[in-house]
């Protein structure tokens, strides 16, 4: 198929503001009476407040307010209520809010920070899930269980268990008989930070007229304004939130974050815009993290290959609150079949209340953590089976009619995961290869993939389109921009869908709950299907609109006629027309009097027939299903254990390719950050649940020196949902690194990984006891 | 006890009232209210508040704000005409480097600071450079493309100024 707009590199219409130093986000934003908070973060990781003394941080200069926790009964959440604005009784986690102080500067509100005095008396501190499921594990929600919660949830009252999916499809015991051969595995992604470049901030203001005014670094305004709504017991209508520009996201800035805690601070000054802005420091600790999955997973197979059977047990260290984690946990159980049918799945994910701060989504949304298992166990057993690895998941592949373990069928419309796997042989595999030379060793490795939206019943998208009087057209939508470009997109579909130049639309900037139409969040990868369905959608209801006036004008009936873009005219005879810019706004006879109604219209989507899993944890939960594959070539330094990627190559069924400079930028940008959590990042804590590397300088995202060759192929088998055949692409190029690496490490010098990051200590160590196993 | 310090913003003589204890980037975007000077982090690490101070990029993070008494400084805002921008900020909004564009101001002043004072800076240089910024968007090709091309327009502006 050709289009006109689609499939073309436009630039991003806010690439100007953004060179020039116009584009403004969070902190950037001045308001008239603004007062700036800081907030106090405990000494313990987990312990009871004893007492808090605020008396000398009063008499700081420029302190107009100290809050706390004191007496605050407010509990929210999107999908489990146990969220507080701030610690009442006692900490959970280190970087929890235990005061604040609101002053006229931020200097001087972190200046009586450290006058304010509090007495902790500290409980046992549990950083990894399996430690806070022991049995004699002190609870670090005693509520745990009376937290209203969504009713598809089952938490376990008296542990420290938030909830437990369980998905079963066949009988796992069974299979496991059948099979010929078993593997399995424990694997750890460990917690780590999405560590946008912008840090989270907020601005809450309660004002006298009983409205709250809010602006934060946030995709998801419609929650908080919801949300914002209940704890304040007013209607949803008087809370009006705005999304500036965004400094990058990667999952952390969804779900409720620092806005509520915020919004509790400046509901002691009304009439007063207040300010908030993490330090670095603070946006590690005191946002959500991502990851800190445990998958202990077995597969089973027939001797020619055939899978039969998977057991798989996630435990997932949720962090002090589950109601950002709970979510992440159930995609990462029923997405880690990885791109494989299997007949029969014995499947549970744990979501596990720690002392850490909450985990919420990451930039992958549990993909990755999990099918980082299932993608070396398919490596480990086609070693085992003695088959050609490619054979070996050929053999199994979610090809057309093949049922997942959520029991959807697939269909040719959800992609082709093969001819990804085709791609990545031909231009990895086939081609000289040397394994070792003085300085270093070689190896290949990839991982096929399977990404999933994670959506919910009522995770609509919506779009509204208004045709100006010269017949350009301005489009607002709830989609926030933190960067993925999607502002691009809505002009390119916009533009082929109303057959508008591009040049002559104007997308929205900012988002206005005020204004802009309704949408659920800015997730799953799914803004370019769901959002571009909705335009779609619109767009048929606008070029109805002015074909019913172009009707009475024409005197004629609506399907006689068609739409150009320039004209609506009749079929059988095009020169009987009449042109868009006189029936955009109704159109006005020579008498004066105007017939029609104005070009313009709202309509949203979601996806089709998604719904709440059965009593098995089965049903229509992914509907929307990108494959996928990634491969490396890598080399390993003998005297330093470096591990260096010389080419990476990402293939992805996408459906159809919107814009091929922005979808490249998203690939490259998501494998580096693939990489990053492969070799370099993780999330150091000490027993105490402190965090040891909070920086930075000490938390390595990967360098511009150490940015890879990529290599970058788009399938394109077009799908149902999205628009013009496209499917979701922003957080798919982050699954594959991590087992496509260990793999290939696996190949360079015959060492299994199963937990990341592979630093060079752990592989100069690995040599090392290698070296002594060969001379035993 | 604030002092009153006295510096070249973006080609105009700026005089303010500081607390000595403060950083320039937060005298460029809390007292002067220039807010194109971004702040990722508060240790000299990623490179966002990057400016143009004598001539040099230096992180106005870590810079306390006596330093820069007396001294030319430029910020991302000085460096378009109006409409028309700079050489480096074109090459950088058209090559894909653009994605959150929280790092790019600092990116852009970087590239400034480099090309202005050594137009035919080696590859390395140029890595050398880049590697004091983070971006977490774009896997840093583009901005690497970016880079070159904006080297190659401001190669070709100077030989037009010259003849």
């Amino acid at each position: 198929m050709t289009y006109k707009y689609i499939g073309k590199s436009y630039i991003r219409p806010d690439a100007i503001n953004k060179v020039i130093g116009k584009a403004q986000y969070l902190d950037d934003i001045r308001l008239p009476g603004m007062l700036y908070a800081a907030v106090l973060r405990p000494e313990y990781a987990h312990a009871k407040i004893v007492s808090v003394d605020i008396s000398e941080a009063e008499k700081m200069p420029g302190v107009v307010k100290v809050v706390t926790g004191k007496g605050c009964k407010l509990h929210y959440g999107d999908n489990i209520k146990d969220l507080s604005p701030m610690a009442v009784e006692k900490v959970r986690y280190i970087g929890e809010p235990v005061a604040a102080v609101v002053a006229d500067t931020t200097f001087n509100a972190q200046k009586a920070l450290e006058k304010i005095k509090v007495v902790y008396d500290p409980l046992p501190v549990y950083v990894d899930a399996l430690d806070a499921m022991s049995e004699d594990a002190v609870l670090i929600h005693e509520e745990n269980g009376d937290y209203w919660h969504l009713p598809t949830l089952k938490p376990e009252p008296g542990t420290n268990v938030a909830n437990v999916y369980h998905l079963k499809k066949g009988k796992a015991a069974d299979g496991f008989a059948e099979a010929d051969i078993v593997v399995e595995g424990e694997f750890l992604y460990p917690l780590g930070s999405c560590a946008a470049l912008e840090p989270h901030g907020s601005i809450m203001w309660f004002k006298e007229d009983n409205t709250i005014e809010g602006w934060s670094s946030s995709i998801c305004p419609f929650i908080i304004r919801q949300d914002l709504a209940a704890s304040y017991g007013i209607p949803e209508a008087n809370v009006r939130l705005h999304i500036p520009d965004i400094g990058g996201c990667f999952g952390y800035k969804s779900d409720i974050t620092v806005e509520q805690t915020v919004a509790w601070i400046a509901s002691f000054v009304p009439g007063h815009p207040v300010k908030w802005v993490a330090s670095r420091k603070e946006d590690f600790t005191s946002t959500l993290l991502g990851h800190g999955i445990r998958t202990i997973m077995k597969i089973g197979a027939k001797n020619d290959g055939k899978l039969v059977a998977i057991e798989a047990k996630l435990f997932h260290s949720g962090g002090a609150y589950a109601d950002t984690a709970v979510n992440v946990t159930i995609a990462a159980t029923h997405n880690c079949t990885g791109p494989y049918e299997f007949n029969h799945c014995d499947l549970i994910g744990y979501t596990v209340y720690t002392n850490t701060p909450p985990v919420g989504a990451f930039r992958g949304y549990g993909h990755q953590e999990s099918q980082f298992a299932i993608e070396r166990l398919m490596d480990i057993l086609a070693r085992k089976l003695g088959m050609d690895s490619f054979a070996l998941r050929e053999k199994n592949f979610l090809s057309e009619g093949k049922v997942n373990a959520l029991g959807e069928t697939m269909w040719k419309t959800n992609g082709d995961v093969k001819a990804c796997t085709d791609i990545i042989r031909s231009n990895i595999y086939n081609k000289e290869f040397i394994k070792e030379d003085d300085d270093f060793y070689y190896g290949r490795g990839y991982a096929a993939l399977m990404k999933s939206p994670k959506g919910a019943s009522f995770s609509t998208k919506g779009c509204y389109l208004k045709m100006n009087i010269d017949g350009s057209v301005s489009v607002n939508m709830g989609g926030a921009e933190v960067g993925q470009g999607l502002r691009t997109i809505v002009q390119q579909i916009t533009g082929e869908a109303l057959k508008v130049a591009p040049e002559r639309i104007r997308v929205y900037n900012d988002i206005d709950t005020q204004y802009s139409p309704y949408e659920w969040q800015t997730i799953g990868s799914m803004f370019t299907t769901q959002g571009g369905r909705a335009i779609i959608r619109a767009a048929e209801k606008l070029i109805n609109v002015l074909k019913q006036t172009a009707a009475q004008v024409l005197k004629t009936d609506v399907d006689y006629l068609d739409y150009d873009g320039d004209f609506v005219y009749l079929k059988n005879d095009p020169t009987i027309r009449v042109a868009v810019p006189e029936i955009s706004r109704g159109y006005i006879t020579s008498d004066g009097i105007t017939i029609g109604e104005v070009a313009q219209s709202v309509s949203d989507a979601r996806l089709p027939r998604y719904a709440n899993p059965d009593k098995n944890g089965q049903g229509s939960l992914g509907v929307e299903y990108t494959f996928g594959a990634q491969g490396a070539e890598i080399r390993i330094e003998k005297k330093t254990g470096k591990v260096f990627v010389d080419n990476f190559v990402s293939t992805f069924d996408v459906g159809q390719v919107i814009n091929p400079l922005q979808i490249r930028g998203t690939v490259l940008g998501g494998v580096m950050m693939g990489i990053g959590a492969t070799l370099y990042e993780k999330l150091e804590f000490d027993k105490e649940g402190r965090i040891l590397n909070p920086h930075y300088f000490k938390y390595h995202l990967p360098t511009y020196k150490e940015a890879v060759p990529q290599t970058i192929h788009f399938i394109e088998n077009p799908g149902t949902v999205g628009p013009f055949g496209a499917r979701g692409i922003g957080e798919h190029p982050v699954i594959g690194p991590a087992p496509a690496i260990l793999n290939a490490i696996y190949d360079a010098i015959g060492v299994d990984f199963f937990e990341i990051p592979v630093t060079p200590e752990i592989i100069k160590q690995a040599l090392a006891n290698k070296q002594q196993k060969e001379y035993a | 006890m604030p002092e009153k310090i006295s510096f070249t913003l973006n080609g105009k003589l700026r005089v303010v009232e500081v607390d000595p204890e403060m950083m320039l980037v937060d005298v460029i975007r809390e007292v002067l209210n220039m807010t194109g000077t971004k702040k990722g982090c508060d240790n000299a690490t990623c490179g966002t508040c990057t400016v143009i101070m004598n001539g040099k990029a230096i992180k106005s993070c870590n810079t306390p704000v006596l330093k820069a008494s007396g001294a030319e400084i430029l910020t991302i805002e000085g460096l378009a005409h109006g409409k028309e921008l700079h050489p480096i900020q074109k090459a950088i909004s058209e090559s894909g480097a653009v994605q959150c564009g929280f790092c790019t101001p600092g990116i852009v002043m970087e590239l400034y600071g480099l090309f202005e004072n050594k137009p035919d800076a080696s590859e390395s240089e140029i890595t050398n450079s880049l590697n004091k910024h983070l971006c977490r968007c774009t896997g840093y090709e583009p901005i690497k493309d970016g880079a070159l091309m904006a080297q190659k327009l401001v190669q070709e502006r100077n030989k037009e100024l010259v003849n």
